[in-house]
């Protein structure tokens, strides 16, 4: 008796969606583009919010930065909640790892005391500068319109948070578990004079209405201050015996670098739009007059202070530098720097 | 075989989600492919060759992707590897 084997095959009905088959073609979505595309309510609005009845409760026109079609833009990490919080969870624990590494060998007790220094009273006062762009983040989630922008300031935000923790528990380790360093950073955050243009620069735009405007201008500061305190000192203190510190700040650094891809994305899609693209470069290069020159200065001042302080020789140099590189980075995606740069 | 003169280089690839990336990327860097789905595997042809870009797969899956990844979703291929470094694989006859 003779078998035949045959295969037989049963094709799904639909590969996928059909606003996604629409978009991309008749063919199977990958999972991001089934998690993030089209989410967005866009109709049925009924009431207009009484806090502001000029806009719906989902509107497009909450910042004066367009997109034709949101969802031209796409997260190039494509993160969706899945990799998102993989990735989260092994950020923090491989953190976690350095901190017990770090403990164990009780290298925060062995950091030179100007570099003890920079830690209590530049970097761990900086969880308060996390909170802030948390809520800027949150609030980006909340006001942009369509899901891939909004999905990936929801991330940023919690990734805000998730920084403060870590740099409340470098503090608390300072302090062996007591509150001190951290009750001492807030200190510094309120009323060091090094941070102060940090803090007021941060606070109005926590109230800046229009969430684009915020999320730029934030990283403005980040740019520059991340390079400052997480890769240049981190570089400075290999040479400088405070290991520790370089242990710390490499994950800032790394963290930065993912991060900045989504956003950086963004402002291309923006500068790049077919029909607003013009409008929004020149609303850029608006918030680039406006709020470059008060970032370059207010992490200058930490330079500032570093140098004051904790006798740096380098870091004054080190901001100018990184108030120029940002500058040309913005500047090759389509945000036009001309003040604040250093010449 | 079309002509006795056509020798196929192909490679043969797992029907997964993780595939479906990489078949886009070749797609992008091998103008002349022709896919193939079959049950489980997706077949890749070209009468030329067939290379593998790191820069468009990773664009393609939005994370690092290294090229030594790529044998954890071959079946079978068809031709030699000429080339097989960070950036990029090619398959090719040689001879």
């Amino acid at each position: 008796m003779g078998y035949e084997l045959r295969t037989k095959v049963v094709d799904p009905k639909r590969n996928t969606f059909t606003y996604l088959v629409e978009r991309f073609g008749d063919k199977p979505a990958s999972r991001y583009q089934e998690a993030s595309f089209n989410i967005q309510p866009v109709e049925n609005f009924h009431y207009r919010p009484t806090w502001d009845p000029a806009h719906a409760i989902y509107d497009a026109d909450y910042t004066a930065l367009k997109l034709t079609d949101p969802y031209s833009y796409t997260d190039p990490r494509q993160y969706y909640y899945t990799p998102y919080v993989a990735n989260a969870a092994e950020r923090y624990e491989s953190f976690a790892q350095t901190l017990k590494y770090i403990e164990e060998r009780r290298l925060l007790d062995r950091l030179p005391e100007n570099w003890h220094l920079v830690v209590t009273d530049f970097v761990i006062p900086l969880r308060h500068y996390e909170s802030g762009a948390q809520l800027i983040s949150v609030n980006a989630s909340r006001f942009a319109f369509g899901t891939t922008v909004e999905q990936p300031a929801c991330f940023a935000a919690f990734d805000r948070i998730g920084n403060a923790q870590l740099l409340s528990l470098v503090g608390l380790s300072i302090a062996g578990g007591a509150s001190e360093t951290l009750t001492e950073a807030k200190k510094n955050w309120l009323y060091s004079a090094a941070l102060q243009p940090l803090r007021r620069m941060i606070e109005e735009l926590l109230v800046e209405r229009d969430w684009a405007v915020a999320l730029i201008a934030l990283d403005f500061i980040d740019s520059q201050l991340y390079q400052l305190l997480y890769a240049h000192l981190d570089d400075r203190a290999l040479y400088k015996g405070a290991g520790a510190y370089s242990l710390l700040a490499r994950h800032f650094n790394d963290w930065y670098g993912g991060h900045k891809k989504w956003l950086r994305a963004l402002v291309k899609a923006w500068a790049n739009d077919p029909d607003h693209g013009d409008a929004n470069r020149t609303v850029m290069a608006a918030i680039a007059d406006r709020w470059y020159p008060r970032a370059s200065e207010a992490v200058r001042t930490i330079a500032a202070g570093v140098a004051e302080q904790a006798g740096s020789t380098s870091a004054l140099a080190a901001a100018d530098r990184s108030a120029a590189e940002t500058a040309g980075e913005l500047g090759k995606i389509g945000i036009t720097v001309t003040e604040g740069v250093p010449v | 075989m079309s002509t006795a003169k056509t020798r196929w280089v192909g490679v043969d690839l797992q029907d997964s989600d993780d595939t479906r990336m990489l078949v886009e990327a070749m797609e992008v860097d091998n103008p002349d492919v022709t896919v193939r789905h079959m049950p489980g595997i997706v077949k890749l042809q070209s009468a030329t060759e067939l290379v593998i870009k790191r820069e468009t797969v990773e664009e393609k899956v939005g994370r690092p992707w290294e090229t030594h990844e790529f044998q954890m979703n071959i079946v079978s291929y068809a031709g030699n590897i000429s080339e097989w470094d960070d950036d990029q694989i090619v398959i090719k006859w040689e001879h």
